[in-house]
C-alpha cells in the first residue's frame, strides 16, 4: 500500500490496471483525455498487459468492449460528456446481453465543456448500473468494486461509476492505492458465464434445435413473452442492490474503507431535523456545510447519494421516516420533467405513511460552482420546510 | 494471391442452416454458403443489421448497424488475449453495414490493420428494407429512393468504389468476388483465412427482389456484371501487389447486363453509353494495373 498524490483520471486508469483489465479501448475527450494517456502509458511501460484500442470514436470503443465481453474477457471503457452520448446506440446492447463491462463517465455537461450530470442521466434507459464517486479515493475504490459488482453471477450487467470532470479529473488529492496482491485477493480473474467461442459451441444442438420447426416467426423467443427480457433485467439490476451492499462491506473488511452502506453514505444525520441529499463532489462540498450549520445549531444531515441506479427507493423510505423534510440538490434536469432524483426521491416516499416534504434545487450546471454557502442556504430552507414553516419558490435554482 | 482451385475443389460440408428465411434466387444467401464452406467451422460470424442469407453453423456475434469494425476488432483482441488467435474474427455483412453506416468503424479498423476478415455481401442497395438506394447502388439504377419521374432518373451517382478505397489502406488482403464464381470466391476466402491482419472480400450477390429480374437468373445476372465490366474480379494483396482474376479477350456490352434487369429498364441509349463508357475506362485502368502487377500511383 503506498500513498500517491495524483489527478482523478489517474487514479481512475490505477483502478484499470489493479483490476488487470484484459481488453480497454477509450477515445479522448476532454476531461477524460488523461485516462487514455495513463493507461496507453502503463501498456507501454509493461505495468499493465492488455490490449488497449486505440479507436476511432466512442460508439466504437464501446462495441469493441461488447464485443470482447462475449468471448469473455475484462474489459473496461471511459468516456464523457459528448461521447458518452455518442455510444448511447450500442450501450443498450451491452446491457441486454448480459455483459460485465465496466465504464468511467467522467461528467461533462450536454451542454458546455464543464461538468454536471446530464451526460450519464442521458443513458438512464440504457439498463446500466450507475455509481456516483465524490472524491479520488473513491474513484479508485468504486472502479475496483465496479468489477466485483458487475461480474457477481447474481448481477451480470454493465456497470458505469461517473465523477465530475475537471473538479475531481484534473485535480490532485492524496490517494492510497492498495496492494496488488491484496486486489487479486478480493478480485479473482473474470470467469464468464456465457462465451462465444467455437469450443463451446455445439454444432449438432444447433442442427437439432433449429431443424424443428418453428411457429411465430423466426425470431429466438417469439413463442415466448416478447416482454420477459424487460422484466427480467428490471428484476436483475432491482436485485443488484443487494450486492452492491455486500461487495461495499467486502471491500472495508479487506481495504479498511467503505462508502456508507454502498448505496447511499450518511452524513450527521442521526438526530437531524432535515436532510438534504446530493450526489458526487456537490456531496462533498457538502459535509463542510453541514458542519458549519451544526456549528450554528442548525440540525441539518446529508444523505451522499452514492448508487443512482438501480434507484434505492428503500433508503429514502428508511431515511423519509425519521424526518419531515428533504432537500434534493440535483445536478441535472430533463427539461419539462425536472430533476430526475428529486422525483425519483418524491416517488418512492409516496406510499409512506407520514411522509415528509421533498424541495428541489438546482445546482452545478453545466459547472456552475457550487459554494459552502449555497448549501447552507440549501439545509436552512430546508429545515425552515421541517419545522412547519412555508417556503417561496419550491424549487429553486441556487 | 490466392491459388486457383477448380469447381471440384470446393469442399462438400455445409455450414448453413436450411431452410433459411432468404428469398429464392438470393444471392447473398449463396454468398454466405460459399464464404463459410470455405471458413469452416473455427470461427466466430458477426452480424449488422442486414438481410437474413444463410444462418450457418458458426458462434454469432451482432453489433449495432455502425459498429462492424470495432464489432470484429474487440473480439479478435480478446481471442488474442486467450491465445485463441486460430479462431477466425468474421463480419458477414451487407453494403450498408459497410460501405455507408459502417463505413468508418471498418476504414479505422483496417488502418489498424486488426486481424479480422470482412465479407460485404454486396446487393447494391439496403433490401433488408426495402430496396433503398446505397453507396453501392450503380449509377441510374432504380431504388424506392431514387424513383424514376420527369425528374428522377434512378441514381444520379456511380457506385462507391469500395475495394480501392480499402486497398488504398495498404491492408494485407482486398479481393472482390461474384456468386457466379464459386472456385474464385472459395479460393480467395481460402487465401484469407490463412492471412493475417485486415482482409476484406466484397462479394457481388444480385437480389432478384430489389434489381428486378427472374429467381432463377442471379447466376446469369451475377456473371453478366462480370462479363460487361461493371464489377470485376480482382485481388489487391498489401495495397500494392494486383491481379485480374477475369480477363476475357473482350468484355461483352453492358446493355446484356442492363436489359436483364429491371432497375435499369428505364435507361436510354445515351444513358446506357454513359454506363458503358465508365465501364470500359475502368476495364482500361485494370488493365494497366493487371499488367504491370502492381497499384500505379
Amino acid at each position: 500500500m503506498v500513498f500517491e498524490v495524483m489527478v482523478g483520471n489517474k487514479a481512475c486508469a490505477t483502478g484499470a490496471k489493479l483490476c488487470r483489465v484484459q481488453v480497454a479501448t477509450a477515445f479522448p475527450v476532454t476531461p477524460q483525455t488523461t485516462i487514455t494517456e495513463y493507461l496507453a502509458e502503463f501498456v507501454a511501460n509493461g505495468e499493465l498487459d492488455c490490449e488497449f484500442v486505440n479507436v476511432e470514436g466512442e460508439l466504437s470503443t464501446q462495441v469493441v468492449v461488447q464485443a470482447a465481453s462475449r468471448v469473455g474477457v475484462r474489459t473496461f471503457v471511459c468516456c464523457s460528456g459528448p461521447g458518452q452520448l455518442y455510444m448511447h446506440h450500442p450501450m443498450h446492447g451491452t446491457a441486454s446481453a448480459r455483459l460485465p463491462v465496466v465504464m468511467a463517465t467522467v461528467h461533462r455537461s450536454n451542454r458546455g465543456m464543464q461538468p454536471d450530470h446530464t451526460d450519464t442521466m442521458s443513458q438512464m434507459w440504457t439498463g446500466w448500473i450507475m455509481l456516483e464517486c465524490a472524491n479520488n479515493q473513491e474513484v479508485l475504490d468504486t472502479s475496483i468494486m465496479a468489477y466485483k459488482i458487475a461480474e457477481d453471477k447474481r448481477v451480470r450487467l454493465p456497470l458505469d461509476f461517473a465523477y465530475d470532470g475537471y473538479i475531481l479529473s484534473y485535480t490532485a488529492e492524496p490517494v492510497e492505492v492498495p496492494d496488488q496482491e491484496m486486489v487479486d485477493e478480493f478480485l479473482p480473474p473474470y470467469e464468464p458465464v456465457t462465451t462465444n467461442l467455437p469450443e463451446h459451441y455445439d454444432i449438432e444442438a444447433v442442427r437439432r434445435g433449429m431443424s424443428a420447426p418453428r411457429r411465430g416467426g423466426g425470431a429466438p423467443g417469439a413463442r415466448r413473452d416478447r416482454q420477459a427480457g424487460w422484466r427480467i433485467a428490471h428484476e436483475t439490476i432491482l436485485n443488484a442492490k443487494e450486492v452492491i451492499k455486500e461487495v461495499n462491506e467486502d471491500f472495508g473488511k479487506m481495504f479498511g474503507r467503505k462508502y456508507g452502506n454502498g448505496l447511499v453514505e450518511e452524513y450527521r444525520c442521526e438526530d437531524a431535523e432535515a436532510v438534504i441529499v446530493a450526489m458526487g463532489t456537490i456531496a462533498s462540498t457538502a459535509k463542510a456545510a453541514i458542519d458549519k450549520l451544526w456549528a450554528e445549531g442548525k440540525p441539518v444531515g446529508l444523505v451522499k447519494l452514492k448508487c443512482f441506479l438501480p434507484f434505492v427507493s428503500e433508503e429514502f423510505q428508511r431515511i423519509g421516516k425519521n424526518v419531515p423534510a428533504l432537500g434534493m440538490i440535483d445536478r441535472n434536469i430533463c427539461m419539462g420533467w425536472g430533476g430526475m432524483v428529486f422525483s425519483g426521491i418524491r416517488n418512492s416516499l409516496y406510499d409512506v405513511e407520514d411522509r415528509p416534504k421533498v424541495l428541489q434545487f438546482h445546482a452545478g450546471m453545466s459547472g456552475k460552482e457550487v459554494m459552502v454557502a449555497d448549501i447552507m442556504k440549501v439545509g436552512e430552507k430546508t429545515l425552515k420546510v421541517a419545522r412547519g414553516g412555508k417556503v417561496e419558490p419550491l424549487v429553486e435554482w441556487v | 494471391m490466392s491459388e486457383r482451385i477448380t469447381i471440384q475443389k470446393i469442399p462438400l460440408e455445409e455450414m448453413t442452416i436450411t431452410p433459411g428465411s432468404a428469398c429464392q434466387g438470393c444471392g447473398p444467401a449463396l454468398a454466405s454458403r460459399l464464404t463459410f464452406k470455405a471458413l469452416g467451422p473455427n470461427c466466430i460470424r458477426h452480424g449488422v443489421p442486414s438481410c437474413p442469407d444463410s444462418s450457418t453453423l458458426t458462434p454469432r456475434g451482432g453489433a449495432v448497424f455502425e459498429g462492424g469494425g470495432a464489432a470484429l476488432t474487440g473480439t479478435s483482441r480478446a481471442l488474442k488475449v486467450l491465445g485463441k488467435e486460430d479462431v477466425i474474427a468474421v463480419g458477414f455483412f451487407g453494403d450498408g453495414g459497410t460501405y455507408d453506416i459502417g463505413f468508418q468503424g471498418l476504414s479505422a479498423a483496417a488502418e489498424r490493420n486488426e486481424n479480422i476478415l470482412v465479407v460485404c455481401k454486396d446487393n447494391e442497395a439496403y433490401m433488408n428494407t426495402g430496396n433503398q438506394r446505397s453507396g453501392a447502388t450503380p449509377l441510374y439504377a432504380r431504388t424506392t429512393t431514387t424513383p424514376i419521374g420527369p425528374k428522377g432518373r434512378g441514381k444520379p451517382r456511380p457506385k462507391k468504389n469500395i475495394p480501392m478505397i480499402f486497398a488504398a489502406h495498404g491492408v494485407p488482403y482486398v479481393a472482390t468476388a461474384s456468386v457466379a464464381f464459386p472456385a474464385d470466391l472459395i479460393a480467395k476466402v481460402l487465401y484469407a483465412k490463412k492471412t493475417k491482419g485486415f482482409r476484406m472480400i466484397i462479394i457481388n450477390s444480385p437480389c432478384p427482389t430489389g434489381w428486378r429480374y427472374d429467381p432463377g437468373d442471379t447466376i446469369k445476372v451475377a456473371r453478366l456484371a462480370v462479363q460487361t465490366g461493371m464489377w470485376a474480379l480482382y485481388e489487391v494483396v498489401d495495397g500494392q501487389k494486383f491481379k485480374l482474376n477475369y480477363r476475357p479477350k473482350e468484355l461483352r456490352p453492358v446493355g446484356e447486363c442492363l436489359s436483364a434487369q429491371g432497375r435499369f429498364r428505364h435507361v436510354t441509349e445515351a444513358e446506357t453509353a454513359e454506363i458503358q463508357k465508365m465501364a470500359t475506362d475502368n476495364w482500361a485502368r485494370l488493365l494497366k494495373l493487371d499488367d504491370a502487377g502492381e497499384i500505379l500511383l
